[in-house]
Order: structure tokens, then C-alpha cells, then sequence
């Protein structure tokens, strides 16, 4: 069965996103998983990934298009050539099993995706009623995900026509929630999901073309895009909703590691000046973050953890990881007496006192001594780098999937100096591309 | 220290040169007997004669002309053109001949000559007769350009500029030629290229030349009263131009406002101004402002030709804006 491609919404405030790039041509074969374009917002650029297997066909935005939200932008077909069929359905319309009728037409409002790695939200609570009317910029509803609590505004004025999910409800990102429409609704209706059977009713939308009667057919096969960090770094603030600053306040931000996005989230008013970093750091008192990527090209400590665990029984790589780290530190800096690393991430916290021993032979137990390093494994997960402030000690995050690794430093002035920065992640991620090193070094 | 006129001043600075070396000569309109229209010149053709105050018949390219083969000759030649309107006659003397000379010569040739003029509006002499025209010649390689400020000025620069073996158009206010300053009774000379500090200040700089410093002093007097720090900095030439002084006066201030009373378009202050910014940007919280007479001719009737040039209140509210950080053109 074809699936349809949409646009996926990447934010909350994100009513359009921009085709930066396909990576697949049409007619060409694409495996579930894949990436299959670059799309760019105003906050980030990001691969999206196909959602089932078969051929790239009728591609229907261009590279550089700017393409609203939910607008199906390509199908991917079970052979090259399958032409269009039922397509081009213009707006929001379906019929769910269980619902107490016909869904009334209108724009949709989707659950936002308000952080990269949240699949779904739940829907606190309504602040609108069936039937109501509201303004441009009124809450509509609350959103609970696992890291914040946000009210969801209207993005244009109209009434309330459907709301489709119950307050306590967990709705996928992407799925459409409520059902604005231009004119007073006939029938205005409520139900959740669970009386909808489950079946996600996605946005087929935005045809510009005037609104045809919507064929009450199957809801259509369409799920929200899953989308990943594409694997170049993200820019802190992109092209397009440029934060404004003057250029000396550029620089102190720059020199003193104070993200600008961060900055006027804190409510400073734009244009940013130099007096609003320099009073930005005053305040919090709290020492400035730096923070340091690497990349590896290719993934060496993987086939070594499997070689150590065959050939010399050890069988703890989470060790293994932790001796890496810290004998990238005493080479970064000769001077360390005895240390500890922290390692968090996969499964619970554990502390490696001194793992100094090339192959690791240390005994996971707590130590009260304070760490060293904080080592964050993301391996295997989507996440190649999380930042949630510095902490006791320097973090150290190792991400990514397959083929290469990715090495964050995030840390706070005073922890380390940063040639000692450079040199441990330069010499970490060397260890984790090639571990002969670590074994000779 | 004794308070001279800025027209004493000049007077002083030609007799003292024509005194010390015997070739330099004054030519130009009515300079001897009537001793310019503004009498700047008077006594000098009783203590120098005519021979070396030269009274010329009303022809600016040719007298011109003549001073440019005399400098070519050993002379050193003060041609005084009455207003600086009347620079465009004799742009083929001083811009094809004086400014390129040493140049196509090998070096073989020099012109040491000074053209003496003037600027300013609010005299109310029309269009033609109160334009500020530097830009002009200061786009000329070969050509340096002195703007003084004050009588102090206006006699250092002169007598620097008499003794330079270059071309050197000098403009007055000729609104301040009756304005008095201190002026030391001893010998000195302003060397070119040395901007000066005429007050210091943290938070805007105000950059202005000639006419407009004291338009720019008055505004940073204002500005003192509502909290604003602002430090004013003369060029005093603008050819040769003290970068230096200016790029460590805004790298500490991080705003300036350029002011000159010239044309503002594809003028000094835009010159200026794209300076700091190539130069000085990652230090700059501000765009840097400029401020010149409008892009009109100025006008004759008084109530309109005040308004065509910058004065200290336009000044002063433009920096206060700079400074509090409000959106200057923003798009």
C-alpha cells in the first residue's frame, strides 16, 4: 500500500518547513528508515526518514519549496511508476471508526513535537470548548511531555470544530487534535481517541485548491514522520528567524559561550546588546559553559568490546568505555593523581574508581571520591549530545549510531583549561576510532 | 594664554611662513589691498608687497594655473579662493595637474601649494557660495585635506601646510572666522594625520570635523546632563586620516556618530563611518550613524537653511537613541 510523505512539524510554532534537499530521486528505492530529506525550519535542520519501504514517486515539492506543515509532498509506492490515485485531498477529512460522525472540515491542530526526541505528548487539559470561538494566539489546550508542561495558542482565529482527543490522553506527535474551522461549525463534536479506536487521524491537507467534498474513505495511510538529528552539527540560530544582535554583542557572546537563543528565551528584547550579555552572565553567577564536538569516522570500540569480551573475558564494556575516557584525561592532563569516572546513560549511574588499567579490570562500585568526568553513553540511541548545563564535573557524551561516534564536551569554567579540553576529546575520540591506541598509548 | 580670532590666526600663520621663507606668495581675489572679503588678509601687502601678495583678476583656473607651475618651480604658492563654491573651476589645475604631478614625474617634480578656501552654511549666501565641498578633493589621491576648528587649528595646520612639499587644500568656517581661541604667542604646527581628543568619554563617540566640532561638543554637553558619556574627536585632516586614534576611540565606546558638514551622501562621513566598520565592527553595538548637511542646495531662506545642517540637538537625540539601544533604520 503507498504511503504518503508530509511534512512534519519539528515545533510548535511551525506552520511550514523548507525542503533543503532530497536524498532520494524519484522512482528510486527507499528502505524503511532511510533518510529521505532534509528539511530546514526556523530552529533546526533535520533528515527525515521514510516510514516504509518501496519507490520514491510524485514528488510534488521542490528542493528550496517552503511547504505548509501536513502537505503531502511525495508518496512512496510499491513500484516506481504508480501514478497518483486518490490524492490531492485537500483538507482535513475523515471518518474514524467509532466516532459519533463526520469529522467537520478545517484547518488541523496537530500535538506539537516540542523537544527532538519526543515522540508523543499528553493532553493536560482543554481550554476551549466544541463550538467556541477563538482569536488568533488563544491557548487551545495544555501539553504535558516528559520534560515540560506548554499551552498549545491557536494559530489563527476560528471556531472550534472538533477536539479529538481527551484531556489525559497520549497523542503521537503529528496527529491531529482539534479541528478549527473559518465559519461557525453545524455540528461541533468532541471524542478521544479511545473512541476513535486508535486510528490516528493525520493531516492530509492544504491543498490550496477550494475544499472538494473530502471522500469519507479510509483515514489515509499517512504517520507522522519520525525525524532524527541530521548528523551535522545544528546551527544555534538559523537563517531564517535570525536572532537580531549588534555585533560587539555577537562576540561577548561568542567569547564568554552564552548561546544567543538562549539568551532572548530569558526574555531579553531584540535587538540583543553587548550591556544584555554582560548582564545576562551577572545574574545566574553561574561559571560559563563551553562545550566541544568531535566526530569519528568509523566506530572501532565496538568490535574491540566484542574482541576483549572473547578473547580476555571481559565482559563489563561500560569499563572498557570508562578506561578510555579516563586515560584520555591523564594524557590531556599528566598531572591527575587518583580519579574516578561517573558513567550515566544506560542503565543505572555506575562509578569506575581509577579505571586506569588499559582493559578496564576495575570494580564497578561507588566511590565517594568525586568524580573526575562524567561520562554520558548515548550510544545506540538517536541522541548524539544532550546538554542540560554543567555539572559536578566535566560531561562527556559519546552518541551515535553504526558508523561513526560523536564526542561532546560540555563544561563549566574552572573544570578544565581548554587545551586540556582539546586534547581529551581529541584523544577519546581517537581511542574510540582506532583502539589500538589506547592499548599502545 | 592669549585668545586670538581664527581669522588673526591665519594671518599670523602667513606672515610668520612668509617671513621664514622668502618664496612663499599669497595670490587670489582681492586678497592685498581689501584683504579678502572676510579680511583675513589685512596688512599683509603693507609688510609683504605686491609682489608676494598678489591681487589676480576674477580667474580662478588661470591664476590657479599659475600658482600650479610656479609650486613646479620652487615656489610655494597660497592660493586663497574666495569661496569654496568655486573649487569646481579649477578642478582641472588642482586634480589633473597639482594632485598627479610628482607623481607622473617620477618623483621629479614637486607642487608644495596650498589652496586656502572655506565652508559652512547659515551665512545665508545661497547655494552657491555656502557649500562644504572636502569630500570633493579628499577623493583625489595627491591632494591632502586640512579642516580646522578653531584659531588654534587653523594657524597650526596653515604653517604645517605651507611647509609640505604636496598639495594641500585647506577649508575654514567661514562662519568662525571672527570665533577666538587660545592660541600660544610661540612658534608651533599641527602635524597631519593627528586626530585630537577634544573630550573624552565612555559611552559614544562623536566624530566631527571642522564646523561641526563644536556643534558635537555642544551635544556632548547635553548628553552629560542626561548620563551619556560622549567623547569628541577632531580629525583635523582628513587626508592624511588619523585611523587609529578613531578605531580606539569607538573600540572602547562600541557606538559613533560621524559628523561633517558636507553632503551627506557619498561623503566624509560616510567614509569615515564604513572605516570603523570594516575595522571596528565586532566592537560596534550600534550602527555607526552618519550626519551631514541634507542632500539638497542649500537654501537661501534662513529658516530653511537651518535645518539642512546637523545642530547639537539632532546630534544629541541621535546618540541618545544609539544608546539606549533603540532600532536605528532597522529593516
Amino acid at each position: 500500500m503507498p504511503h504518503d510523505v508530509t511534512m512534519p512539524q519539528l515545533g510548535m510554532a511551525q506552520d511550514a518547513g523548507k525542503i533543503v534537499a532530497w536524498l532520494k530521486k524519484p522512482g528510486e528505492r527507499v528502505v524503511a528508515g532511510e533518510a529521505l530529506f532534509e528539511v530546514e525550519t526556523d530552529k533546526a535542520t533535520m533528515e527525515v526518514e521514510a516510514q516504509a519501504a518501496g519507490f520514491l514517486t510524485e514528488v510534488r515539492a521542490a528542493e528550496g519549496e517552503d511547504v505548509p506543515v501536513g502537505r503531502v509532498i511525495a508518496r512512496i509506492s510499491e513500484t516506481p511508476q504508480e501514478a497518483a490515485s486518490a490524492s490531492a485531498a485537500p483538507v482535513v477529512s475523515a471518518t474514524g471508526p467509532g466516532s459519533s460522525g463526520p469529522i467537520p472540515e478545517g484547518r488541523a491542530v496537530t500535538m506539537p513535537q516540542l523537544g527532538m526526541a519526543q515522540d508523543t505528548g499528553i493532553v493536560v487539559a482543554w481550554h476551549v470548548a466544541p463550538g467556541d470561538k477563538v482569536a488568533e494566539g488563544d491557548v487551545l489546550f495544555e501539553v504535558e511531555t516528559d520534560k515540560a508542561t506548554m499551552e498549545v495558542p491557536a494559530s489563527a482565529a476560528g471556531y472550534v470544530a472538533a477536539l479529538l482527543a481527551g484531556e489525559g490522553e497520549e497523542v503521537p506527535v503529528g496527529e491531529t487534535v482539534a479541528i478549527l474551522s473559518d465559519r461557525m461549525p453545524d455540528a461541533p463534536m468532541r471524542r478521544t481517541r479511545a473512541e476513535a479506536g486508535g486510528t490516528p487521524l493525520v493531516v492530509q491537507p492544504a491543498a490550496p485548491a477550494p475544499a472538494a467534498p473530502a471522500p469519507a474513505a479510509a483515514p489515509p495511510a499517512t504517520a507522522p514522520a519520525i525525524v532524527r538529528p541530521a548528523s551535522t552539527v545544528l546551527p544555534a540560530s538559523a537563517p531564517h528567524g535570525r536572532i537580531l544582535a549588534s555585533p560587539k554583542a555577537r562576540r561577548l557572546a561568542l567569547e564568554r559561550g552564552i548561546d544567543m537563543a538562549r539568551l532572548v528565551a530569558s526574555g531579553v528584547s531584540q535587538p540583543v546588546h553587548a550591556r544584555d550579555v554582560e548582564a545576562f552572565i551577572a545574574p545566574a553567577s553561574a561559571p560559563a559553559s563551553h562545550r566541544l564536538a568531535a566526530g569519528t569516522l568509523r566506530d572501532g570500540f565496538t568490535p574491540f568490546a566484542t574482541w576483549a569480551a572473547e578473547t580476555a573475558g571481559i565482559t563489563d564494556a561500560t569499563a572498557l568505555l570508562a578506561g578510555f575516557a579516563a586515560a584520555s584525561l591523564r594524557a590531556a592532563m599528566p598531572a591527575t593523581g587518583p580519579l574516578c569516572i561517573a558513567v550515566t546513560g544506560r542503565g543505572a549511574d555506575r562509578v569506575y574508581p581509577d579505571p586506569d588499567d588499559r582493559l578496564g579490570r576495575t570494580d564497578p562500585a561507588a566511590s565517594p571520591m568525586l568524580p573526575a568526568l562524567i561520562l554520558r553513553d548515548l550510544r545506540g540511541s538517536r541522541i548524539t549530545a544532550i546538554e542540560m548545563g554543567t555539572d559536578r564535573a566535566p560531561v562527556l557524551m559519546v552518541g551515535g549510531r553504526g558508523d561513526a561516534l560523536t564526542v561532546t564536551l560540555v563544561w563549566a569554567d574552572g573544570q578544565l583549561l581548554a587545551d586540556a579540553a582539546l586534547a581529551l576529546v581529541d584523544g577519546f575520540a581517537g581511542r574510540l576510532e582506532e583502539p589500538l591506541r589506547h592499548l599502545l598509548l | 594664554m592669549r585668545e586670538i580670532t581664527l581669522s588673526q590666526a591665519v594671518n599670523e600663520a602667513l606672515a610668520e611662513e612668509m617671513r621664514r621663507d622668502p618664496s612663499v606668495f599669497i595670490l587670489g581675489e582681492d586678497v592685498a589691498e581689501a584683504g579678502t572679503p572676510f579680511k583675513v588678509l589685512s596688512g599683509l601687502v603693507q609688510e609683504f608687497g605686491k609682489d608676494r601678495v598678489i591681487d589676480t583678476p576674477i580667474s580662478e583656473p588661470g591664476f590657479m594655473g599659475l600658482a600650479v607651475g610656479a609650486a613646479m618651480t620652487g615656489a610655494r604658492p597660497v592660493v586663497d579662493i574666495m569661496f569654496g563654491d568655486f573649487l569646481f573651476l579649477i578642478m582641472d589645475q588642482l586634480c589633473n595637474q597639482a594632485a598627479k604631478t610628482h607623481y607622473m614625474s617620477g618623483g621629479k617634480l614637486n607642487v608644495p601649494l596650498v589652496v586656502r578656501t572655506n565652508l559652512g552654511a547659515t551665512r545665508r549666501s545661497a547655494a552657491q557660495h555656502s557649500q562644504s565641498l572636502q569630500a570633493l578633493v579628499a577623493h583625489i589621491p595627491g591632494l591632502k585635506v586640512a579642516l580646522p576648528s578653531s584659531a588654534y587649528e587653523a594657524k597650526g595646520l596653515l604653517k604645517t601646510a605651507i611647509r609640505d612639499n604636496n598639495p594641500v587644500v585647506i577649508f575654514e568656517d567661514k562662519l568662525m572666522y571672527q570665533d577666538k581661541a587660545p592660541v600660544p604667542e610661540e612658534e608651533y604646527l599641527i602635524p597631519f594625520g593627528q586626530a585630537n581628543i577634544k573630550r573624552e568619554g565612555r559611552d559614544i563617540t562623536l566624530i566631527a570635523t571642522s564646523s561641526m566640532v563644536q556643534v558635537a561638543m555642544k551635544a556632548a554637553e547635553a548628553l552629560a546632563s542626561s548620563g551619556i558619556s560622549a567623547e569628541v574627536i577632531d580629525p583635523r585632516t582628513i587626508v592624511p586620516l588619523d585611523e587609529a586614534t578613531l578605531l580606539a576611540s569607538v573600540k572602547k565606546t562600541s557606538r559613533a556618530i560621524v559628523i561633517d558638514e558636507g553632503h551627506q551622501s557619498y561623503g566624509v562621513t560616510a567614509e569615515i563611518a564604513s572605516r570603523l566598520n570594516e575595522k571596528a565592527f565586532y566592537h560596534l553595538d550600534a550602527p555607526v550613524l552618519r550626519m551631514g548637511a541634507m542632500d539638497v542646495p542649500v537654501p537661501f531662506s534662513p529658516v530653511l537653511e537651518d535645518l539642512t545642517v546637523p545642530t547639537p540637538d539632532r546630534v544629541a537625540e541621535a546618540a541618545r537613541r544609539l544608546c539606549a539601544g533603540e532600532m536605528i533604520h532597522a529593516a
